[in-house]
């Protein structure tokens, strides 16, 4: 055998290795840049010039196109956090490279770090175009959040990579039917976290489901930082403890799907 | 009195049921170090099951499997250090040369400079040339030569093979077994490996366990369990264990 690296340093290379992988897909690619660079673009292009018609038509001059021209770049966090995670492991089912990973020694924790860790890159990627795009055409610069957007950020992070997790765990119990998922599940987020207007404009059923969502806390946190009205620390902090809730089901789900799939014998569908 | 021998490998009362079939139905397997085994038997008699659980990749209903002293599941990452493992139906994952592939491997495997590794494994098949091909651009015998550098890049101690000359031209299954053999000579390296290919079997392995039905029929050196079955070589054991088979 070779002199093969043990523990950390083991486990740092390996991390490294699959963040590189994913580093390779992106570069070679070019329909992976529609996640990080056009949709970001359109987004931004779509719902500023909504923003804007609507502070045309209310008379709320910059600060309504702000709300919402904000809403889509904190909508986009949580996005290509979920997005940079799922379609990390979707690239393996889609390459068949399940099986080889499965039989090195790489730690489920590992592939997750590496996934997350060129993720990463992904969404300053994608945010950064969202603020390029904000501040050219609608004069919305995102430093107006000042260092609020740290903790907004931070939350809509873990949330993004918590949902990234139930979409791995659903494609290993489901398959590759659950793909869709990756990109519906958050798009049934939205409408419901309020990222635009306050859930007081929701549907009266749907209002105490937007509640619980901590997303909704967050996206509402922001507006009330545009509004000058600080940062509503109690909401963040409820947002971060649902956000701690959801985060230990989902690695719950994913553990336990992992467990269903080896159980199963579903790595068949895989190869 | 002989010594034991070094078992890299043991497996004892694997069962493996799939809603109502019975997959695997109470295996056991040892593999001593540097041994070359052949795991054989009809299509569906449960070897792909069975090599699945020896990798971990798929969790017995019942019976443990240890490789090299680590018992799985709870010591898989450790035991995945000194196993490799390559099929023939693998692919490649696209938008990677066959450099960057064997290299992001290496690393998994715990190799911090997997260059030499490489550079060793592409010579030893005869494919240096492919080094910066991009995967998607290979033959299907080029892809397996490289599935199984990657298998052995890590200097395992076992190197488990499913199906690697499956569909491959007979001179390019000749390169495989000829690499192979060159590997086990030169690295100790112990071999278990599955195959339809008799004569392939009989050339490279110098032991055979047949499964049908997932169960081990049979375990011996080729020449024994052929003439056990009253027959002249694997071939014929092969058929007269498929006609017995009931149709799945």
């Amino acid at each position: 055998m070779n002199d093969l690296l043990d523990g950390r340093p083991a486990m740092m290379l390996r991390v490294r290795a699959i963040a590189r992988r994913n580093a390779y897909v992106l570069q070679r690619a070019p329909q992976r840049w529609f996640d990080v660079v056009f949709w970001p673009t359109v987004d931004t292009l779509l719902f500023g010039a909504v923003g804007v018609q609507l502070s045309r038509a209310s008379g709320g001059g910059h600060a309504a196109v702000a709300a919402v021209v904000s809403g889509i770049l904190l909508f986009h966090i949580v996005f290509q956090a979920e997005v940079g995670l799922s379609t990390g492991f979707m690239e393996e089912t889609w390459s068949r490279n399940l099986l080889n990973l499965l039989v090195t020694p790489l730690r489920e924790g590992e592939y997750l770090a590496g996934v997350v860790l060129f993720g990463l890159l992904k969404l300053a990627i994608a945010i950064a175009t969202v603020s390029l795009v904000a501040l050219a055409l609608f004069a919305f610069h995102v430093t107006d959040f000042g260092l609020a957007l740290i903790p907004l950020a931070a939350v809509l992070l873990v949330v993004g990579w918590a949902v990234g997790l139930v979409v791995i765990g659903l494609i290993l119990r489901v398959g590759q039917g659950a793909e869709i998922l990756a990109w519906g599940l958050l798009a049934m987020v939205l409408p419901l976290s309020g990222a635009f207007y306050p859930v007081s404009a929701l549907p009266g059923p749907l209002q105490p489901i937007a509640r619980l969502l901590p997303t909704t806390r967050v996206f509402a946190a922001g507006r009330g930082v545009l509004a000058g009205h600080g940062l509503a620390w109690s909401q963040l902090g409820l947002a971060s403890v649902s956000t701690v809730v959801i985060t230990v089901l989902a690695i719950a789900w994913v553990y336990r799907s992992l467990a269903v799939f080896r159980a199963r014998g579903y790595i068949s569908r895989h190869v | 009195m002989e010594p034991e021998p070094r078992l890299v490998l043991r497996a004892a009362g694997l069962t493996k049921r799939y809603r109502r079939t019975q997959a695997v139905g109470g295996v056991d397997l040892a593999v001593a170090a540097g041994e070359r085994v052949a795991l054989l038997g009809p299509n569906g008699a449960g070897k792909t099951t069975t090599l699945m659980m020896l990798l971990g990749v798929v969790t017995p209903d019942s019976g443990w499997v240890e490789v090299a002293g680590c018992r799985l599941p709870k010591q898989r990452s450790q035991a995945a250090r000194h196993v490799g493992f390559a099929a023939g139906y693998l692919p490649l994952p696209e938008r990677l040369r066959v450099r960057e592939f064997l290299t992001m491997f290496g690393r998994l495997y715990g190799i911090a400079d997997p260059a030499p590794a490489v550079a060793l494994g592409l010579e030893r098949f005869g494919i240096s040339h492919l080094a910066d091909n991009m995967g998607n651009e290979l033959s299907s015998g080029q892809r397996t030569l490289v599935g199984i550098i990657k298998a052995t890049l890590h200097r395992p101690m076992l190197l488990i093979l499913d199906e690697p000359t499956a569909s491959l031209d007979p001179d390019v299954a000749l390169r495989v077994r000829a690499g192979l053999e060159r590997l086990c000579a030169e690295e100790g390296t112990a071999l278990l490996v599955t195959s339809h290919n008799m004569i392939e079997v009989e050339r490279l392995c110098e032991r055979v366990v047949f499964i049908a039905g997932g169960i081990v029929v049979a375990d011996g050196k080729p020449a024994d369990v052929a003439s056990r079955f009253g027959v002249d070589d694997l071939e014929e054991v092969f058929i007269h264990l498929a006609a017995a088979e009931p149709r799945r």
